[in-house]
């Protein structure tokens, strides 16, 4: 059954749509990601134009994080105070991010930095977890007790300026790598359109040592509340948001991600680290290869609209 | 004296454009003035009919052929880049870009029989009937840069399916009467199209007519994309509480 896109005006397939936002929730839910880094170039290579495609994903990711942000406040997993200061620097960040999204696409070279943003952060993040996985799998093979690697111990930020108490992450600790990391988030999850929760959960852990009870659902709340904001910056300034597209993806992912979650529950955290790894690897692969392989066509063309290039 | 000449001369040019009294009148009608959009469009085939007959009061019972008919659909005109890609350091990246100004997004022609059968290809491109002729005067860089691209330009809207030339696919009935039919794509653009119809006889422009129809979004895809360009503030706002509440009941439908 085709439907229209009213925005990115062309016809798709509604099963298709409902298709890879349930096979993408599936995968969310199970590794408790928001998915946005697989769900932007799926839909950059079936033929969206990488803006729509970018700024309808930003929608997506907001409704794939709600039930989990919920969950998590009612357990009370969230802390209120350190996500108010990184959504404020993330929403900072975001401002920056369609401002450079805009730029990019009038001069023509949007497509190139999302393909060489993608390689850079997920092969960067994916051959850390990669190595992180390998090893951990590698030492339970040889019968090694492996005990997580308590957070506690303090690094050069702990020496920063400005610090503040956070309460429930038992933290006293600078604001500046808070808002550092609120900033650069905002800013890579406009660019790209993903919610950048793959790369914030270790950032919160490893660099600001936040406790692993609050984590993860202070990193939900951060991408509820930032890519909220993200999506309305698109849709005031680059008009590239298509509800209908957004929504066909959001029905099939909240789906996906309560199956995906459940079948997590069969699988053990360093299992799930490595297939995360290897899933995130293979996207960042396929973005280095569309850059070095010559391209089938090295002419391309877009229409100029009021608002701007597609 | 003076003003007399001029007076004959003027006279003279009249009756020579004039030439012999011209014989045929063209009718023509479209089988869609308006084609809507809505969430199930999936492209539309758009029908063309027409009629030779003779000139009103030229006292001619009948045409003489034979005739030929071609048709230039044009969609409505915006900016265009055509972008070339080339290998820096290892890496493809678009490295040049040429802007057409005044380009139709939508160009196709449809003839009886093959274009260089039917008048030499000056007359073609004086007319503007050959998508070629589109990229000439709307290329904002030198000669040669512009050619290159507005080539290329042509051959890839020609892979999207909005230009074309199909060279049969104007059928004639009769002798006088004509029909043709063209399949608009999904990717359709929106706006005001111009079909534009031209007869010929023995190379020469012998008729013209000029209909022009709609393809416009209607119902609610028309809300939806007019509302995110008037009030895109709402239209956002709308966007993220709907995906708020989405994300909401699949966690109460689901329990989790």
């Amino acid at each position: 059954m085709q439907i229209y896109l009213p925005i990115a005006e062309l016809s798709m397939n509604l099963f298709f749509l409902v298709g890879i936002g349930g096979a993408v929730g599936f995968l969310s839910g199970l590794f408790g990601v928001g998915g946005g880094f697989l769900l932007t170039p799926l839909l950059i290579f079936s033929g969206v134009p990488a803006p729509v495609a970018v700024a309808s994903v930003t929608g997506q990711v907001v409704a794939a994080s709600t039930s989990g942000a919920l969950s998590h406040y009612r357990r009370g997993g969230i802390d209120l105070h350190l996500a108010l200061y990184l959504v404020l620097a993330g929403i900072l960040g975001a401002m920056g991010g369609v401002a450079t999204f805009d730029a990019l696409r009038a001069l023509g070279q949007l497509d190139f930095f999302i393909s060489l943003g993608f390689l850079v952060i997920l092969g960067f993040v994916g051959t850390l977890m990669m190595i992180e996985a390998v090893r951990t799998l590698l030492k339970r093979r040889s019968g090694v007790v492996v005990r997580e690697r308590l957070p506690n111990q303090h690094n050069w930020i702990h020496g920063l300026p400005l610090r503040v108490r956070f309460k429930k992450s038992r933290l006293y600790i600078s604001v500046l790598p808070v808002l550092a990391i609120g900033i650069a988030i905002g800013f890579i999850g406009s660019l790209l359109g993903i919610g950048g929760g793959f790369i914030l959960v270790p950032a919160l852990v490893y660099l600001l040592r936040v406790p692993g009870n609050v984590v993860i659902g202070t990193s939900l709340l951060q991408l509820v509340a930032m890519m909220s904001a993200t999506t309305i910056l698109h849709a005031v300034q680059s008009q590239s948001v298509d509800i209908l597209l957004a929504f066909s993806l959001m029905v099939g992912g909240t789906v996906g991600a309560q199956f995906g979650a459940s079948a997590g529950q069969y699988l053990r955290g360093d299992q799930l680290r490595f297939l995360l790894a290897a899933l995130i690897l293979a996207v960042a692969i396929r973005f280095g290869v569309s850059l070095v392989l010559p391209p089938d066509d090295i002419f391309s063309t877009a229409a100029v609209s009021a608002g701007g290039l597609l | 004296m003076k003003a007399r000449a001029v007076l004959f001369g003027a006279l003279a040019l009249l009756l020579l454009g004039l030439g012999p009294a011209r014989a045929e009148r063209l009718v023509s009608t479209l089988s869609n003035q308006d084609i809507s959009i809505t969430s199930s469009f999936d492209g539309e085939q758009l029908t063309l009919f027409g009629n030779v007959e003779p000139e009103t009061g030229s006292g001619q019972k009948y045409v003489e052929g034979p005739f030929h008919v071609v048709i230039v659909i044009s969609g409505p005109h915006g900016s265009r880049v055509a972008r070339r890609k080339s290998n820096v350091l290892g890496i493809w990246l678009n490295t040049q870009q040429v802007m057409f100004e005044d380009f139709p997004s939508y160009f196709h022609v449809l003839s009886s029989d093959k274009l260089a059968d039917i008048a030499n290809p000056a007359l073609l491109a004086a007319e503007g009937i050959l998508p070629a002729a589109q990229t000439r005067h709307s290329a904002q860089a030198d000669w040669w840069t512009s050619m290159v691209f507005g080539r290329e330009l042509v051959r890839l809207m020609t892979e999207k399916g909005l230009f074309g030339i199909e060279e049969s696919a104007v059928g004639f009935l009769s002798n006088t009467a004509y029909k043709a039919s063209i399949a608009l794509p999904s990717n359709v653009p929106n706006g005001t199209f111009v079909a534009r119809t031209y007869l010929f006889k023995n190379g020469e422009i012998v008729g013209k007519r000029s209909e022009g129809f709609l393809v416009r979004k209607t119902g609610f895809e028309r809300f939806l994309g007019s509302a995110s360009r008037d009030y895109p503030l709402l239209y956002g706002l709308t966007c993220v509480l709907l995906a708020l509440f989405t994300g909401w009941l699949g966690g109460v439908v689901f329990k989790r």
